[in-house]
């Protein structure tokens, strides 16, 4: 029989036991705190030396690549969204289809053969490429090869080829997550392969399928160096495909090392515009989804 | 099977093409007609069922399996099965885990070779046609024979309604008057009267027994003439699942059906006929009370009786 | 089947080691079964010398003691009971329970014709008008349904089915000795107190006979658990033998 002092000792936390859960716990808050503080720092970077920028005619007018004179006459970055819009767009139109497609290839059909294999891991090598890397084949192949200059959609196809493993890796990621039984019954009712993809997996991976998407959107517009050496830098509004296209990105790039201080604080002014860009589209695309899944 | 005097219930709709291919030999037209020649059957379907419900349901049909032997890779999980399942009869197949069973009763639906590496050798002759004939059409064998799972698995992303409409629409019959068929489809598995008014609401709202007679639902509106059940009530309350007994019995009048179970008392309540298997073959098959009360083989008797398994 | 569990180990099921715990119930419920078949046969024992010796304090004792029989007859039944509702046997299990259920009848049959015959010994009163060529046929018949008794205990434990059916045999012996003490006891004839005697000598020898046909009946019992079917043994006897 054990006296009461000895059945509190027994069910009692010991101090070394409180002094470890202390420290583990001060620990995970202590890189908590570390990790956000750069976000946070950034943030109220983008706020407080962005927002100064904006203007109605921020918007609206071009870039005037004068950058001696008075600050008002520097001009807007209305060249430089239309440009991420619209290269952004032909990139995710061309990368999204493939990779979806990719991934449903991946997880209904090629499972575990040994081609499947092959192809995961070059997704998940080209993940990691640089994307300088696909700028600079697009330069060769689509500019030195051919003898053509820079042009709009190349820096869109540099894009593309960007988004398209991001794309596959995290759709297929979304896909394997979609329960087998869920396949399985709509098999047993009698559908066809291909009906049970589209009408119940994709429709039910769609929330998670999206996120993917926006993240690689997300990724592609934020990118400089592919547009480099393919879409080229130019200050004009430009709508054809062929010739040079100004891209937020870009933009920064070339208005963050100017010496006048105007044309720096646009910079700022574009980074926030293209944060904001982005959430506006993540924000869309939720309630897109949320509008489908209870559809 | 009686098929001299179809009769076509006025409720029936017209057929779309997209029917099963057979071979010559079978009589297409008869086999898909609700065949009113039999007389009433002893159970009578939920009370809240009119005759519309009973017409537009077929009568079942016998299956029969022909030295059916089924691999995963070269590992033989099913070795050489013969057994008759009685049509619009409740058979039961026990046995202990790994025995096969559940594995047999995925080769007559043909959802064996949809794993990788998975083949199947033999016949499975649904009314004297081979399912396995080179001519036939998958998809086409599956909405013959629909099949229940053992956790319910409702489509997330659809209402009740759509549930249960998802097979009809899959099949490319979601034409004509969809609404009456889930009506049906609810009402023959019991449904109806506890989601009339939710069948906008999602599907994986319901609780875990209304999603498993849901699914009985989705695999009804298709009007199968078989259904498979892979122990449907494991994952149930015991007053879910003796619900779902009290359905099986129901729906018997309708259809074969084929349960795989791990209960020995749901088999002996619910099963006409039950089959014991063990290590992949056949061991016994015979009317339940007898498997119950005097088995033949002393291997079923020891299973039976808890002494292995 | 080891009768015996480890205390305090868990005992890892094995094949043909299932239901351990069921299994040792169904035994005991066997063997207290069985065990009534043994009080039967020590009141059959004493009721003979009862008989024999015009004993009326041990007639009264048996008398009392049937509340032995009794009480086993309610343990075993609301042990079926209990075994049914807790352990849904099956097959040959379930036979076997519903056999231990008419046996247990049987043998709460056989303890009330000992009373019976218990009860007709002080009716005689105390110097009764013996007739020792009825009292001779009386104590064979009483010899051949304590034989039956303990044979359709053999059977039955021994699930020997021969054994069984060779009780109808037996039963044939004290049919035969039935029929002689009724042709005897009706020629007894002289004073009424001797005819009176007769007579109570007539009912106990159909006491007898009863305990005889319970024990075949047990008999039965031994052939359905093994076999499933249920068969009366006396089919193969001739019809009119009885």
């Amino acid at each position: 029989m054990s006296t009461p002092a000895q059945t509190f000792e027994r069910f009692s936390v010991s101090p070394s036991r409180r002094r470890k859960d202390r420290i583990a716990r001060g620990a995970v808050v202590a890189a908590t705190v570390v990790a956000l503080i750069p976000l946070v720092l950034i943030v109220y970077y983008l706020l407080s030396k962005g927002l100064g920028s904006w203007s109605p005619s921020f918007f609206t007018t071009d870039p005037t690549g004068n950058t001696f004179f008075a600050a008002s006459s520097i001009g807007g970055i209305k060249s430089a969204i239309l440009g991420t819009i619209e290269i952004v767009a032909i990139a995710s139109v061309l990368a999204v289809p493939l990779g979806l497609g990719v991934a449903v290839w991946l997880v209904e059909y090629g499972r575990s053969s040994r081609f499947a294999h092959t192809v995961r891991f070059f997704v998940d090598v080209l993940t990691g490429v640089p994307s300088i890397m696909f700028g600079l084949f697009i330069y060769i192949a689509l500019i030195v090869g051919t003898g053509t200059s820079y042009a709009a959609y190349k820096g869109a196809f540099a894009l593309a080829l960007l988004m398209l493993p991001v794309v596959t890796r995290s759709a297929e990621v979304v896909l394997l997550l979609v329960p087998g039984s869920l396949r399985e019954s709509a098999l047993a009712l009698g559908a066809p392969r291909w009906k049970v993809i589209f009408r119940i997996v994709l429709p039910t991976a769609l929330p998670g399928l999206l996120t993917g998407v926006l993240l690689a959107i997300a990724r592609a517009a934020g990118e400089t160096a592919p547009l480099l050496f393919t879409a080229g830098v130019t200050m004009k509004t430009e709508f054809k495909l062929n010739g040079f296209m100004n891209s937020l990105p870009i933009q920064i790039y070339t208005d963050v090392t100017s010496p006048t201080t105007a044309v720096v604080n646009r910079a700022w002014g574009a980074a926030l515009t293209l944060v904001v860009m982005i959430l506006l589209l993540n924000l869309f695309a939720r309630l897109l989804a949320r509008r489908s899944s209870l559809g | 099977m009686s098929v001299e005097n179809p009769t076509i219930s006025p409720e029936e709709p017209t057929m779309s093409a997209n029917e099963p291919t057979m071979s010559p030999d079978a009589q297409p037209t008869e086999m898909l007609e609700p065949s009113r020649s039999q007389p009433s059957k002893t159970t009578q379907p939920a009370p809240s069922a009119g005759a519309s419900a009973r017409a537009s349901l077929r009568d079942g049909l016998a299956v029969k399996l022909e030295k059916l032997r089924a691999f995963y890779g070269d590992a033989e999980q099913v070795k050489g099965i013969d057994l008759d399942f009685h049509a619009n009869e409740v058979t039961a197949i026990i046995g202990p885990s790994g025995c096969g069973k559940s594995t047999m009763v995925r080769c007559i639906n043909r959802m064996h070779e949809e794993v990788p590496g998975a083949r199947t050798e033999g016949k499975v002759l649904l009314d004297d046609f081979d399912v396995y004939d080179s001519s036939v059409d998958v998809v086409a064998v599956r909405r013959a024979i629909g099949m229940v799972f053992q956790k319910p698995n409702p489509f997330p992303t659809m209402s009740v309604f759509d549930n249960v409409a998802a097979g009809l629409r899959l099949a490319s019959r979601g034409r004509g008057d969809l609404h009456g068929k889930v009506e049906t489809a609810l009402r023959g598995a019991g449904l109806w009267e506890e989601v009339k008014d939710r069948l906008s609401e999602p599907g994986a709202g319901l609780s875990g027994g209304q999603q498993q007679r849901l699914c009985i639902a989705r695999s009804l509106a298709v009007e199968p003439e078989v259904i498979l059940m892979d122990e449907p009530c494991s994952a149930l309350d015991p007053i879910a699942t003796l619900k779902i007994e009290e359905l099986i019995d129901q729906l018997k009048a309708k259809v074969t059906i084929v349960i795989v179970t791990h209960n020995m008392q749901q088999a002996a309540r619910v099963a006409d006929r039950t089959a014991f298997m063990l290590g992949g073959e056949l061991v016994e098959v015979g009317p339940t009370q007898q498997i119950f009360t005097n088995p033949h083989d002393s291997r079923t008797e020891e299973y039976v009786t808890g002494k292995f398994g | 089947m080891s009768s015996e569990v480890n205390a305090g180990q868990a005992v890892p099921l094995t094949a043909q080691q299932g239901r351990q715990h069921f299994q040792q119930q169904l035994q005991e419920l066997e063997t207290r079964a069985l065990g009534g078949l043994d009080v039967v046969i020590e009141q059959l024992d004493r009721t003979l010398e009862a008989l024999a010796h015009q004993d009326v304090e041990l007639a009264q004792m048996v008398i009392a003691d049937d509340d032995r029989v009794d009480g086993r007859y309610l343990e075993v039944h609301q042990g079926i009971l209990s075994l049914l509702a807790t352990q849904a046997p099956v097959a040959g299990d379930l036979r076997l329970v519903a056999a231990l259920l008419h046996v247990i009848v049987h043998v709460e049959r056989m303890g009330d014709q000992c009373v019976n015959i218990a009860k007709l010994i002080p009716l005689s009163g105390y110097e009764p008008p013996v007739r020792p060529e009825v009292l001779e046929l009386i104590l064979k018949m009483g010899a051949y349904a304590r034989s039956e008794i303990v044979q359709c205990k053999a059977a039955f434990s021994g699930r020997d089915v021969g054994l069984a059916e060779d009780l109808a045999r037996q039963d044939r012996e004290i049919n035969r000795l039935n029929r002689e003490i009724f042709r005897t006891a009706l020629e007894i004839g002289d004073d009424p107190d001797t005819r009176e005697w007769a007579m109570h000598m007539i009912l106990v020898a159909r006491a007898l006979e009863r305990i005889g046909d319970n024990a075949v009946d047990v008999g039965e019992q031994v052939a359905f658990v093994v076999t499933g079917l249920f068969r009366e043994f006396s089919d193969q006897t001739n019809p009119l033998g009885n």
